[in-house]
């Protein structure tokens, strides 16, 4: 069961990943670490002089010695100003195409995925790795990465700056790292249930907030509103309390890192106190070792404070490495030999497709269809029809090769649906369910992701013929209008058109439709029944017929109940049986 | 959200000042204590000079004694005033977010509803990202001021050693804080264009996922896949930019306290020199002037947390502003709860009459969307007739109260929404149906055989999107206007998504549910489904925006006109 969950990548894999996509990336990622190195170490360089400057001063130095001081300093701080640029820039070269090659590998793969895989492991999921997760990670990359690593250089060479100034007072330092550990032992176990329930309570509250504004209309009508708003205040106080739970934790852990910076602090003076009245080393030295060690108090609660950050992004990439990785859909690629198959076949009349002894049982669910078998000969026109709930979609899905039944045999054209694979049946058979979606863009853009290269007039072909000439063209725009989410609003219909439309454009030999009809009222519903009837012409097709008059078009009728096959012939023969279709008929036909 | 109920703010600045009014005790108090904080961190270098001076050099173990104890002290309260501090800015806008959040769903779910026309995607984009954007920089404030507290103190430090070093430190820090904001709406610019590009290419993705089922019926993965990745390409080329010239301030913020720190080191050195400082001093000066890049880089980014938060807040004000769908009445009933049209006049209708009285069952026939959507708009009241007169119980419908309506009337349109819960809670969410009423809804609404075919029967889990079929799905949705049990019922398209024996079913259930011996409700059903039409008692044929006839279903049979919108 746990298979069909979609994976999170391990933290070895989501490394491997990453490298795999940096490694192309070289160059950048070279300059940006010589430069980060040095950057690094030009910020020694300021603490180092003025220590010097110290012993100068106090041993009688002259005002030249000064100027030297401040010149040198002024030349690290322009060299590693250049250098901290750079190597921000560089960094940003390397990893923002890397993470953009990761998030197109991500929903290459996601768009690879059965559709029932996706909906079983929740579109939610997917939806949030392919927004949330990819913003999430994208959004580190500007500020966070950066500073982190930046901090992160810093403290090493600060630390080693340190032991090579003295390595007693190195040593003194380093007395401060158990105390950093133990606040970190203190805080991560605490902390990370908390964030788990953190971001729990934020998904029920996305829950409760996407609900109260996607169903407000059924909700107000309902009289359910102020109810409802009740639910998103409680979840969203709820979400806040945990948030600020989590934040006085990590003001405690702030506390031990301040406790820890007291204690290197105190002993890196009291050993440059020690060393000095022994004589072991100069004020300068401790005054240097002094500054080197203050200075470590930005970049550790940098580090510190971009953590969180960085941690999130790290779960962020691990689920999308975890897509990433998974194994691509199986299938034929365009040499292939199904390929060579569709190829010899194209100038055919459609394509004959079998299906014997079908069983399926939904995870969770009963078995909704019982040893169906069905053929439909090429060029022949099958009508499905049966009561909601017969299994008439789901045969649907199954004979388009969309859904792999429990049990049962499947052929296109005489070979194996295992003989094709995925690709290879998705190639020959084209099929429209009931869910209708609008993309994104200008209606050119609807109907060419079916055909790259139509031309205007292949696509005023296909929309003349699915009867849609007429709105497109009263459309502000006409073909370049801007249609789904943001744009324009399509009817049910309209867009069903279009989507008969593309299934012209991609003109595969085999059609499955179901119920394409279902959502437009009467009217409209007659205009899809022309247009379904024009894309079936000369095609194999697999009809779910809501609307009866979709049947008594169709060479056969197959009936079906509760999973079963109960009757089959034409629409005349059907009639004379007096059966369940002929019930079908009169109340639909009555008047 | 004890403040008194003024009108919802209207632009962005107002928004922001609300902000720092409703959470004033908080935010002064941690604004303070945050700047005690910083203040206590730049004495850090000052103490460590200290120390130096009069316990290192001379070698006295009392005075680092002492030293020490006080160094001690000072890391005690920076700590607990930070700790204090940021906790109370933090509450305070955790407590911001959560009151904006509510006003945006209070203000969509009000009883009259909200015109934002915003998609629920954009809807919800505001009711989370920007509610949380808007507090930005009310968190950035305190660390803004606390930084200015600090540099403020440090130059008054310098200042009294030094008046030369203080006017250095006062002339050079906002010199360096005025040359990257230079640089910071460069940045600001190219991450606004970067935040679209991710937001269109993430937008995509979400809308080809969405869209998956059609694309794999046609084949289309491969060439969404190559539209997205010139989305996500261009995405990539903007963040670019955003990093470069992230690296610039970078470069410039770190390049400019360098040279500040070589000039101060240039004028304390031969301060120094000079015997006008003494070493600790020296050393003080240095390590205060090292600090200082930190503060420089705060006070450098409040412009453009500032310019975030502005468009964030404008963004939550917009919704705010939206008017409402349904105009303020305060009208009940005065007769018989009888619906009626008179020549009403509104969009696609032109002359729209019919009339539905207690105890009948009225079906209208539509012949266009438009026309359709429109009346259920009159209806529930979110539209008021142009021309004409909508009423129900002898007042106009637009002007009824809330109470009254709600008593009334439920209008339940094509579009089903199904909420995260059980088949109980979908049909009965305010749980105030007895059992009986709820079965007889769901034998009604043929939906008796969503819950039989499940183990959990009316505990059976729905979830918002996929499992439940289409005609599943429409006959829940019947169930549950069914089950309000209100005196008036409308329903747009209730069995379009149904076959044509459930829908039989359905057509004489609705009959006798609500229309039995001596029964006073009254339903109005827009379809154009026979079934249902051979049920209602009156069924009034609109064509083009007008009623052009009325009778039974029977009588209307024949007409060319009827048999065109009806037959199928």
């Amino acid at each position: 069961m746990s298979s069909t969950i979609l994976p999170i990548a391990s933290r070895r894999e989501t490394v491997r990943v990453a490298w795999t996509l940096l490694r192309e990336r070289r160059l950048p990622l070279t300059i940006a670490t010589v430069a980060f190195a040095a950057s690094g170490f030009l910020g020694l360089v300021p603490p180092w002089v003025l220590g010097d400057l110290v012993d100068t001063v106090g041993d009688g130095g002259t005002a030249a010695d000064v100027v030297r001081a401040a010149s040198i300093i002024a030349a690290a701080a322009l060299a590693g100003a250049l250098c901290a640029g750079l190597a921000v820039a560089a960094l940003g070269q390397a990893v923002v195409p890397a993470l953009a090659r990761l998030r197109e590998e991500v929903v290459a793969r996601v768009l690879g995925l059965e559709p029932d895989r996706i909906e079983e492991a929740g579109a939610g999921d997917v939806l949030s790795r392919v927004g949330d997760d990819v913003r999430t990670v994208t959004n580190t990359l500007d500020e966070a990465v950066p500073y982190t690593v930046e901090s992160s250089v810093a403290i090493g060479f600060t630390a080693v700056g340190l032991a090579a100034l003295d390595w007693r007072l190195g040593l003194a330092g380093l007395c401060a790292l158990p105390f950093y550990v133990l606040g970190l032992r203190w805080y991560l176990p605490r902390s990370a249930p908390l964030y788990r329930e953190e971001r729990i309570a934020q998904g029920e509250r996305a829950e409760a907030l996407l609900t109260g504004v996607h169903s407000a209309q059924t909700l107000r009508a309902l009289g359910y509103g102020e109810a409802w708003q009740e639910q998103v205040a409680v979840r969203s106080w709820r979400a806040a309390t945990v948030s600020i739970t989590v934040f006085r934790m990590l003001t405690r852990f702030f506390a031990r890192t301040n406790r820890a910076e007291l204690v290197g602090l105190l002993l890196v003076l009291g050993t440059g106190f020690v060393l000095v009245r022994d004589g072991a080393a100069t004020v300068g030295a401790a005054t240097t070792a002094a500054l080197f060690f203050h200075r470590l108090f930005g970049p550790i609660g940098g580090v510190l404070t971009t953590f969180d950050q960085v941690q999130s992004a790290g779960a962020s990439l691990a689920r999308l490495a975890g897509l990433a990785l998974m194994p691509e859909a199986d299938g034929a690629e365009p040499d292939d030999p199904a390929s060579a198959r569709s190829a010899a076949r194209a100038d055919q009349t459609g394509l004959a497709l079998d299906v014997a002894g079908i069983h399926h049982r939904y995870r969770d669910g009963d078995e909704v269809l019982h040893d169906v078998t069905l053929r439909v000969a090429a060029g022949e026109r099958v009508a499905l029809v049966g009561a909601t709930g017969a299994g008439k979609s789901t045969l649907a899905l199954v004979a388009a090769g969309h859904l792999v039944p429990s049990a049962g045999a499947r052929t296109l054209d005489g070979a194996a649906y295992d003989e094709w694979g995925a690709r290879g049946v998705r190639s020959q058979v084209a099929l429209v369910t009931q869910q209708v979606h609008v993309f994104a863009g200008t209606v050119r853009d609807n109907l060419t992701l079916a055909a790259e290269d139509a031309d205007d007039e292949a696509l005023h072909d296909a929309l003349r013929r699915t009867r849609s000439s007429g709105w497109v063209a009263a459309l502000p725009d006409g073909l370049d209008t801007v249609v789904g989410a943001h744009g324009h609003t399509l009817t049910p219909a309209q867009a069903q058109q279009l989507a008969l439309a593309r299934i012209l454009l991609a003109d595969r030999p085999v059609v499955v439709l179901d119920e394409a009809t279902a959502e437009a009222g009467s009217s409209g519903a007659r205009q899809l029944d022309e247009a379904a009837t024009e894309i079936l012409q000369g095609r194999t097709a697999l009809v779910v017929a809501h609307r009866l008059t979709q049947a008594v078009r169709a060479d056969r009728i197959v009936v079906l109940d509760r999973g079963a096959i109960v009757e089959e012939g034409t629409h005349d023969e059907l009639l004379a049986r007096d059966g369940q279709y002929a019930r079908l008929w009169a109340s639909w036909s009555q008047s | 959200m004890a403040e008194a109920p003024v009108a919802p703010p209207l632009t962005e600045w107002s928004l922001l000042r609300r902000t720092l009014r409703r959470h004033r005790g908080r935010l002064t108090g941690s604004y303070a204590l945050l700047s005690l904080w910083h203040v206590c961190e730049a004495l850090v270098p000052v103490a460590i000079g200290i120390i130096i001076d009069t316990a290192i050099a001379p070698g006295d173990l009392s005075a680092f004694v002492v030293g020490a104890v006080g160094l001690s002290v000072l890391m005690g309260v920076l700590s607990y005033s930070y700790r204090f501090g940021a906790r109370l800015g933090f509450e305070a806008v955790q407590r911001e977010q959560h009151a904006l959040r509510l006003e945006i769903t209070e203000h969509v779910l009000h009883p009259r509803g909200a015109r934002t026309g915003l998609l629920p995607g954009e809807l919800l984009s505001v009711a989370t990202s920007d509610t949380d954007a808007v507090t930005y920089v009310v968190r950035q404030l305190g660390f803004t001021l606390s930084a200015l507290a600090s540099v403020v103190g440090a130059a008054a430090y310098l200042l009294w050693l030094d008046v030369w070093l203080g006017v250095l430190v006062l002339v050079g820090v906002p010199t360096v804080v005025a040359l990257t904001q230079v640089i910071s709406p460069v940045i600001a610019r190219r991450s606004s264009a970067e935040q679209a590009a991710v937001a269109r290419a993430a937008g995509m993705a979400t809308d080809l996922v969405q869209g998956v089922r059609p694309l794999a019926g046609v084949g289309a993965e491969r060439i969404a896949v190559s539209r997205y990745r010139d989305a996500s390409g261009r995405a990539a080329t903007a963040a670019v930019r955003t990093v470069r010239g992230w690296g610039v301030l970078a470069g410039t913020t770190s390049g400019l306290s360098g040279l500040l720190l070589a000039a101060v080191a240039l004028v304390a050195g031969l301060r120094a020199l000079d015997g006008d400082l003494t070493l600790g001093q020296f050393v003080a000066v240095a390590g205060l002037t090292q600090f200082l890049a930190e503060p420089v880089g705060m006070l450098a980014e409040i412009g453009a947390h500032a310019a975030t938060s502005r468009a964030s807040a404008a963004r939550v004000g917009a919704v705010l502003r939206t008017p409402r769908l349904v105009p303020d009445g305060d009208a009940t009933p005065t007769g018989p709860l009888s619906v009626s049209f008179e020549g009403v006049v509104t969009g696609p209708l032109t002359g729209l009459d019919l009339i539905a009285d207690p105890g009948q069952l009225v079906a209208v026939v539509v012949d266009d969307p438009g026309s359709s959507d429109t009346l259920v708009a009159l209806l529930s009241g979110e539209a008021v007739p142009e021309g004409g007169e909508a009423r129900i119980g002898g007042v106009p419908l637009h002007s009824l109260s809330v109470e009254a309506r709600r008593e009334a009337l439920l209008v339940a349109n094509h579009h089903v929404d199904l909420f995260e819960g059980s088949v109980r809670f979908n049909v009965d969410p305010t749980a105030a149906a007895p059992d009986d009423r709820l079965g007889a809804a769901l034998d009604a609404s043929a939906a008796s055989e969503v819950v039989h075919s499940h183990p959990d029967g009316l505990d059976r889990r729905v979830r918002v999107s996929g499992a439940l079929s289409g005609g599943q799905r429409q006959r829940l949705a019947l169930a549950r206007a069914l089950t309000a049990d209100r005196p008036v019922l409308v329903l747009q398209d209730p069995t379009s998504a149904v076959d044509s024996v459930t829908e039989e079913v359905i057509a004489a259930g609705l009959r006798g549910l609500r229309h039995g011996e001596g029964s006073s409700a009254t339903t109005l059903v827009i379809t154009s489904s026979p079934s249902v039409l051979q049920q209602a008692d009156r069924v009034f044929l609109v064509l083009d925006g007008k009623t052009v006839a009325d009778g039974t279903h029977a009588e209307l049979l024949g007409r060319a006109d009827y048999d065109e919108a009806v037959l199928r």
